[in-house]
C-alpha cells in the first residue's frame, strides 16, 4: 500500500524495514515498547515525530507484525509488571528458542530432494508460495539435494474457486455460509459451516466441518459449491484433539470401499485398460468389473466418457445417473438441436 | 527444480532470514555458488548481501553504531564475488517453518507417496514429523489422501537407471492398441492421472503415454537411444500440433477451470447466461468425443457438424447398451454433504 511521504525523508525499503524489527526484536530480551520500536528501529526511526502524531507508523507496524507472523515467525507480548492492560507500555519480542529450527531437526540429501519435489507439485495459489518459501528455508541449511534418477514433474490443483477462501477460514476459525448444490436436490441450499479440514481424496478437493444447521459433521465436494464461499465474522473453537484431514480421508476411504459399481466392459477398451486398473478393482467375469467409488455422480461421468466401452450394470442409481448423461449428450448434439 | 523469485516484501525477508545462516555456515562461498544452491540470480544474491551487510540492531546508543551491524569481508565481495560475514547480529539459525508451510511440503509429500522414490513410507512419515516440530505452530489440516504405488512407475524407474529402452502394449485414443519401444525421459503428472514423456523410437518423436494405459510394462536389453539424450523437452504436457482440429464449445462457467488445459489461450466470449464459447485445438475428434462425454450437461460442442456428431454418435451407441433392459432411478445416497 502506498505510504503518504514527505520527499524529504530518506525511503527505506519495506523488507529492509521488515528485517531490521526482526533483528530488532530477537536481539531484545525484555522486549521493546511500541513507542521504542516506532523511534528507534531503521525504517520507523526515519518515518517518525517525537511528540506528534504516529498514527499512519502505528498502523504501519500492525501490519508489519501481521506479515512477519505469516511467516511464522513467533512474536510474543510481554505485559509490563503493574502496569496491565496498557498497549502502551506493551512490549514486544522474538523468543530466540521459539525462532530458531530446532538443532535437532536434520536431513539428508535425499529428503531434500523429496522435499524439493514435494514443494514442486503447487503450482499455483497460497500454496506454492508457501511451499517455495518452506523450500527457502530449507536451503538455509546449506544440504546439498542429489537428483533423482529420473526427473518428476507432479502438479496438484486446487481448481476450485473456493479452495483459497476455505483454506483462509480454516487457518482463523470463521464460520463459513456457502450455496451448495447436493445431487438430488431441485436447488442449491446455503450451509453455514465451521471448517476443520481440506482434504483431496481420489483427485477431488473436500471440505470437511461441522454443518452448524445439522450440528453435525459433514463432508462436502468443492466442485459442488457454488460461487464464493463467505466467511463470517463469527469464529468458533475446534473440538478438542484435531487430526480432522486424517478422520476426513479415513472416512472417504471407508466409503470407498464399502460402495461397490458393477460394470461390463468391452474387451480390449481403453475403458477396460483403464478401469482395470483403478485402485481396488477386480474383474469377476468374463467383461465385468467390480469398482470402488465414492460418489455415484462421479463415477457416473467417468463412466459415461467411455461412451459404448462400458455398461453401468449396478447399483440402479448408477446405471440411471449413467443414462442420464448418455440422454443429454445426445439431445444436446443430434442435428435439429442447434440454437 | 523451479527458480524462486522474492516478488513480495513477505519474500524477500525469508530470503534474507534464510541467507543469513546459510552464509554463517560457509566461512567463505562464492556469489555463484550461493546462487546455484538457492536457484536465484547472482545479483539477488549481491542485493541481499549488500542489505545484510548494513542492517543490525539499534543497540545501546539506538543509533546503529557499527558494531551493532552485520559485517562482511568488502574486498573479498566486491573484488572476489565472494561472501564471508566477518560479524553476526542477533540471528544465526534457519527460521521454523509456518505451520502454513509446513501444511503445503506435507500435503505435496502425501501427494508423492506413490512415487518408487518414496517407497519406503518410513521416510515419508519421518519427513512429516520433523516438519511438524520444525513448525512454529501446528500445520494446518490439509491433507492429500495417499495414491496408490503404481508399480509401473517402478520399471519406468528402472528402464531410466539401467539405461535401457522400455516396451509396453499402449491404446491410443483413437482406439488402436500396438506394442511401443520408448526412452522415458519424464514423469508428469495432473491430479489423479500420471503421464510419461520419452523418446518413442518407432515415430522418432517425443510423445506423451498416459500411465494408466500401459500395460505389460517391461525392461527390454536395448541400451537407450542417443537421440532421447539430446531431447529438450517443452514445459507443458499438451502441444498444439498444426495438424490440430479446431473445436468451438459452449461451457457453463463453473466447469471452464476444468477443461483449462486444453483451451490455452483461446478467446472466451460470452454467449448468454454463465456460458461462454472458447476454442479448443485437439488432435482427433477421438479425444474430443472422451472429454465431452465425460462433462455432460456443463460443456457442448458447438461447431464444426462433424464433432458434433462424433459426439452424438458416441452417446447414442452407448445407450443402445442400455436399451433391451430399463434403468432403475432410485435417489442417489447422501454421500457428500
Amino acid at each position: 500500500m502506498p505510504e503518504p511521504s514527505s520527499p524529504s525523508v530518506v525511503r527505506v525499503p519495506v523488507e529492509e524495514r521488515l528485517f531490521s524489527l526482526v533483528l530488532a526484536l530477537v536481539a531484545t530480551e525484555t522486549g521493546l515498547t511500541k513507542n521504542e520500536i516506532l523511534s528507534t528501529v531503521q525504517g520507523y526511526r526515519q518515518r517518525y515525530k517525537p511528540g506528534g502524531d504516529n498514527a499512519s507508523l502505528e498502523r504501519q507496524f500492525e501490519r508489519d507484525k501481521d506479515d512477519i507472523r505469516d511467516l511464522g515467525i513467533p512474536m510474543e507480548t510481554v505485559e509490563s509488571p503493574g502496569e496491565q492492560g496498557n498497549n502502551q507500555l506493551l512490549r514486544y519480542r522474538i523468543s530466540k528458542g521459539e525462532y530458531d529450527l530446532p538443532a535437532d531437526i536434520t536431513f539428508s540429501a535425499q529428503e531434500i530432494t523429496l522435499l524439493g519435489l514435494a514443494a514442486t507439485v503447487w503450482r499455483q495459489g497460497s500454496l506454492s508460495a508457501e511451499s517455495q518459501r518452506a523450500l527457502l528455508k530449507l536451503r538455509s541449511l546449506g544440504i546439498p539435494s542429489d537428483d533423482p534418477v529420473i526427473g518428476y514433474a507432479p502438479r496438484l490443483r486446487t481448481r476450485e474457486s473456493s479452495f483459497e477462501p476455505l483454506r483462509t477460514a480454516l487457518e482463523r476459525h470463521s464460520i463459513v455460509t456457502f450455496t451448495y448444490l447436493k445431487p438430488g436436490d431441485a436447488a442449491p441450499r446455503l450451509r453455514s459451516v465451521s471448517p476443520l479440514a481440506l482434504v483431496q481424496h481420489r483427485g477431488r478437493w473436500h471440505l470437511y466441518g461441522i454443518d452448524n444447521d445439522l450440528g453435525a459433521r459433514r463432508t462436502f465436494l468443492l466442485a459442488r459449491i457454488v460461487g464464493t464461499p463467505r466467511s463470517t465474522s463469527r469464529t468458533f473453537a475446534p473440538p478438542e484433539g484435531g487430526g480432522f484431514a486424517d478422520r476426513a480421508l479415513a472416512e472417504l476411504d471407508a466409503l470407498w470401499r464399502s460402495q461397490r459399481a458393477t460394470v461390463r466392459v468391452v474387451a480390449g477398451s481403453d475403458a477396460e485398460t483403464r478401469l482395470s486398473k483403478r485402485p481396488d478393482s477386480s474383474r469377476d467375469l468374463d467383461g465385468v468389473l467390480t469398482l470402488h467409488y465414492t460418489d455415484v455422480d462421479i463415477l457416473a461421468d467417468e463412466l459415461a466418457s467411455f461412451g459404448p466401452e462400458v455398461e453401468a450394470l449396478s447399483p440402479g442409481d448408477l446405471r440411471a445417473a449413467v443414462i442420464k448423461r448418455l440422454t443429454m449428450l445426445v439431445h444436446a448434439h443430434s442435428t435439429g438441436s442447434r440454437e | 527444480m523451479a527458480d524462486f523469485q522474492p516478488v513480495q516484501a513477505q519474500d524477500k525477508l525469508a530470503f534474507l532470514l534464510s541467507l543469513v545462516p546459510y552464509l554463517m555456515d560457509h566461512d567463505r562461498v562464492s556469489v555463484a555458488d550461493a546462487a546455484a544452491h538457492f536457484g536465484v540470480p547472482p545479483e539477488q544474491i549481491r542485493q541481499a548481501v549488500r542489505l545484510i551487510a548494513v542492517s543490525g540492531v539499534p543497540g545501546e546508543t539506538t543509533q546503529y553504531q557499527h558494531d551493532d551491524l552485520f559485517d562482511i569481508d568488502w574486498d573479498a565481495f566486491e573484488q572476489d564475488d565472494e561472501i564471508a560475514i566477518t560479524h553476526l547480529v542477533a540471528i544465526d539459525e534457519s527460521p521454523r517453518f509456518s505451520a502454513r508451510e509446513a501444511a503445503a511440503l506435507i500435503a505435496g509429500l502425501q501427494y508423492l507417496s506413490g512415487l518408487p522414490e518414496q517407497a519406503d513410507r518410513d521416510v515419508v512419515g519421518a519427513l512429516m514429523a520433523k516438519l511438524a516440530l520444525g513448525a512454529s505452530a501446528a500445520p494446518s489440516e490439509v491433507a492429500v489422501g495417499s495414491g496408490d504405488a503404481d508399480t509401473a512407475l517402478a520399471t519406468v524407474r528402472e528402464s531410466v537407471s539401467t539405461g535401457r529402452s522400455l516396451s509396453f502394449d499402449y491404446l491410443n485414443a483413437r482406439g488402436e492398441r500396438e506394442r511401443r519401444i520408448v526412452d522415458p525421459l519424464r514423469v508428469e503428472s495432473l491430479d489423479a492421472d500420471w503421464y510419461v514423456r520419452a523418446w518413442d523410437h518407432g515415430r522418432t518423436a517425443v510423445r506423451t503415454f498416459r500411465l494408466d494405459r500401459m500395460s505389460d510394462l517391461a525392461v527390454t536389453d536395448e541400451p537407450s537411444s542417443a537421440e532421447a539424450r539430446d531431447v529438450v523437452l517443452p514445459e507443458t504436457l499438451f502441444q498444439a500440433s498444426p495438424d490440430d482440429l479446431s473445436v468451438d464449445l459452449d461451457v457453463t462457467a463453473a466447469a471452464l477451470p476444468l477443461i483449462d488445459d486444453w483451451i490455452g489461450s483461446s478467446e472466451k466470449r460470452s454467449v448468454g447466461t454463465d456460458v461462454v464459447r472458447v476454442t479448443v485445438r485437439l488432435a482427433h475428434y477421438g479425444t474430443l468425443k472422451r472429454l465431452v462425454a465425460g462433462l455432460a450437461g456443463l460443456v457442448t460442442v458447438v461447431d464444426p457438424d462433424e464433432a458434433r456428431a462424433a459426439v452424438a454418435s458416441w452417446a447414442s451407441s452407448a445407450l443402445d447398451n442400455y436399451l433391451d433392459v430399463g434403468g432403475s432411478h432410485s435417489d442417489p445416497p447422501d454421500s457428500a454433504g
